[in-house]
């Protein structure tokens, strides 16, 4: 995966026109293809988070929804209650969740493993019932993070049809594609190598004179950076952040894509990402061509993510697309 | 007052203890935390409530739920999790890809649960009382099905700690979740051992789902949390321990109690959180975990 060495202004040169690409292509479909691309993007971001957390550093979240909740929180509130312009207030969110994020990951860099797992989990539990607590976070009914139509100069590059969600399509794509251009620069950096060395075997790396732990503390303060600000985005997508809004089933979903991605694969999360948001539309179209009831309707998107979430574990555990390129090694091999 | 809240306490703290146990067992057997285990407990509690609207008795139901529960964590090791360990050895996958399984299996579970019975909420209920014992004018929010909870839980412990003491299974399980490669060369048979343990682990959930759901109702999920309670016991307990695992849930449970009488209802599960944080802090192993500290 890190063998193109491509220098950090190459990569953001070839960003920039996946950027300008994909934001042309948004003149030409329809509005909920637009709504879903922006989904797409924002799972981008939610996924490499935890890529980079358990693929390159070797940890493992079962709360990253908690911590999306935290950037949702933050970026509404400094919108609605301090009235920031909109990208601050993302930007707000992502810092706030970095906070936690740093205090989280230092208490995370001692545990290990399942140990880890169970206090993510009770965070991702336990987390959103603060907003019952606090007046200021709006309790059950949330905080409003309506951004309202794009401004004019966007809507004078997009054309006359300027919705609403074409807006949000292109802040979600130009956010991810910022995000991945830092982590794959990062991830190439002196940091992404001590995290890697750090996860294939601990005891060499400090030999090595890698600040163990200190990486582990880092790795989770990315991570986390990213989660919040795909919480933010996800807030923004939504218009309102709830109590509801960021359940457990979404830190499991996170790193369910994660793993269709293959964990240790940035790309990859764009797999991951587009399989997560399309499951739900395949799966209801299925249930409806099956002429289903209640039940299945309720019922196959589940049982189609559980599904692949297994066989891709089973029997692709290095991900979606690394394992193909392994394969046709060992056949070479053979030959 | 402060009699009734320990007292209630105890009655759910039974239940973690019951949850984290059945977490400890495939933890010990199998290095595995099994996320499925909820989704294993409520699918046995399936099966009674259909027992139960067929025979009319929940006397009946509760030990056939009790032994599909254990016939369905035996299915889930042989099945699914010697498959896993056969097929995902290495990479950055191999430590998350049993979480992720199971999580899996938890998503199948609960979506076939669905689709055979639907998500709407069902009543389970048992012969006992829901109703609290009154001692002359004062009625305690302690029902006879909290008592039945507490004495079901506390035998479930009871006949494991007596198995696993002073039995030649007992020890089998024990030395095969110390040193398996050793226990294997001693002539036990680990993989048989390991499956025993998978279905202790599921007929003590099992009895979870079937003792609590009474008292609420019964849906795909509503076990969920209980897991997470489960786990969090568990997790304070130290993995490894059995008897952390009763005291880790004892502990949860009594302290959710008063947390829910004295403070508000909402907040349990962030002081759930918060407990668990003070004792991995000081202890990173759980209370009754080894003292293996990291290597770096």
């Amino acid at each position: 995966m890190l063998k193109h060495r491509l220098t950090p202004l190459q990569r953001a040169g070839i960003l920039a026109l996946i950027g300008i690409a994909l934001l042309t292509a948004s003149r030409f479909i329809g509005e909920l293809r637009d709504y879903q691309g922006a989904q797409v993007a924002v799972y981008v971001i939610a996924i490499s988070s935890i890529t980079l957390l358990t693929g390159y550093s070797g940890q493992i979240s079962l709360g990253h929804g908690a911590v999306m909740a935290i950037g949702g929180y933050g970026a509404a509130l400094s919108f609605s209650l301090w009235h920031f312009p909109f990208v601050i207030a993302l930007l707000f969110g992502t810092f706030v969740g970095t906070v936690a994020g740093f205090v989280l990951g230092v208490a995370a860099a001692r545990l290990s493993g399942p140990y880890l797992a169970g206090t993510t989990l009770a965070l991702a539990v336990g987390l959103p019932t603060i907003a019952d607590q606090f007046k200021v976070l709006g309790g059950e009914q949330g905080l409003s993070f309506d951004i309202g139509d794009a401004p004019p100069w966007a809507r004078k590059l997009g054309g006359s049809e300027f919705t609403q969600y074409k807006w949000f399509f292109w802040i979600a794509v130009i956010a991810a594609l910022i995000t991945l251009w830092a982590i794959t620069n990062l991830l190439h950096s002196n940091y992404g190598r001590n995290w890697r060395a750090a996860r294939n075997n601990a005891v060499a790396a400090s030999l090595a004179g890698i600040n163990v732990a200190r990486g582990k503390i880092l790795a989770f303060t990315v991570s986390s950076a990213l989660a919040s600000l795909a919480g933010a985005l996800f807030g923004l997508l939504l218009g309102i952040v709830t109590p509801t809004a960021f359940p457990l089933s979404l830190s499991f979903a996170i790193v369910t894509g994660a793993v269709l991605a293959g964990v240790s694969n940035l790309a990859g999360s764009i797999v991951g990402a587009v399989v997560l948001v399309t499951i739900p539309e395949v799966s209801g179209a299925l249930a409806t061509h099956l002429g289903g009831s209640q039940k299945v309707t309720a019922n196959l998107p589940g049982l189609v993510t559980s599904l692949l979430l297994i066989l891709v574990v089973l029997f692709m555990p290095h991900g979606l697309r690394i394992r193909r390129f392994k394969g046709m090694k060992k056949l070479r091999r053979n030959t | 007052m402060f009699i009734d809240t320990l007292l209630i306490g105890i009655s759910s703290g039974a239940i973690y203890s019951l949850m984290a146990l059945a977490l400890v067992l495939v933890w010990r057997s199998t290095r595995v935390v099994n996320f499925a285990q909820s989704g294993q407990a409520v699918l046995s509690t399936y099966i009674g409530y259909e027992i139960t609207s067929k025979t009319h008795n929940y006397w009946i139901s509760l030990p056939l739920a009790i032994i599909c529960g254990a016939l369905i964590g035996s299915l889930v090791d042989l099945l699914f999790m010697s498959l896993l360990s056969k097929r995902v050895k290495s990479g950055p996958i191999a430590e998350i890809a049993p979480v992720i399984a199971t999580l899996g299996l938890l998503g199948l579970i609960q979506s076939v649960i669905g689709l055979i019975w639907g998500n709407a909420f069902l009543q389970y209920p048992s012969p006992l009382s829901g109703k609290g014992f009154t001692f002359g004018s004062h009625t305690v929010p302690f029902s006879p099905q909290n008592l039945f909870i507490v004495l079901a839980s506390a035998t479930v412990l009871a006949i494991f700690g007596v198995v696993f003491r002073f039995t030649n299974l007992g020890l089998a399980l024990r030395a095969s979740s110390f040193a398996p490669e050793i226990a294997q060369l001693a002539g036990i048979r680990v993989s048989r051992v390991r499956n025993i343990g998978w279905s202790f682990a599921g007929a003590a959930g099992a009895v979870a789902g079937a003792v609590i759901t009474p008292t609420s109702t019964l849906s795909p999920n509503s076990l969920d949390l209980l897991f997470v309670s489960g786990f969090i016991a568990a997790v304070i307990g130290g993995l490894d321990s059995l008897v952390g695992a009763v005291v880790g849930g004892l502990v949860l449970g009594i302290g959710f109690s008063f947390i829910l009488q004295y403070i508000s209802s909402s907040v349990t599960f962030l002081a759930g959180f918060i407990i668990l944080m003070i004792v991995l802090l000081v202890r990173p192993r759980g209370i009754f975990g080894k003292r293996v500290g990291r290597n770096a």
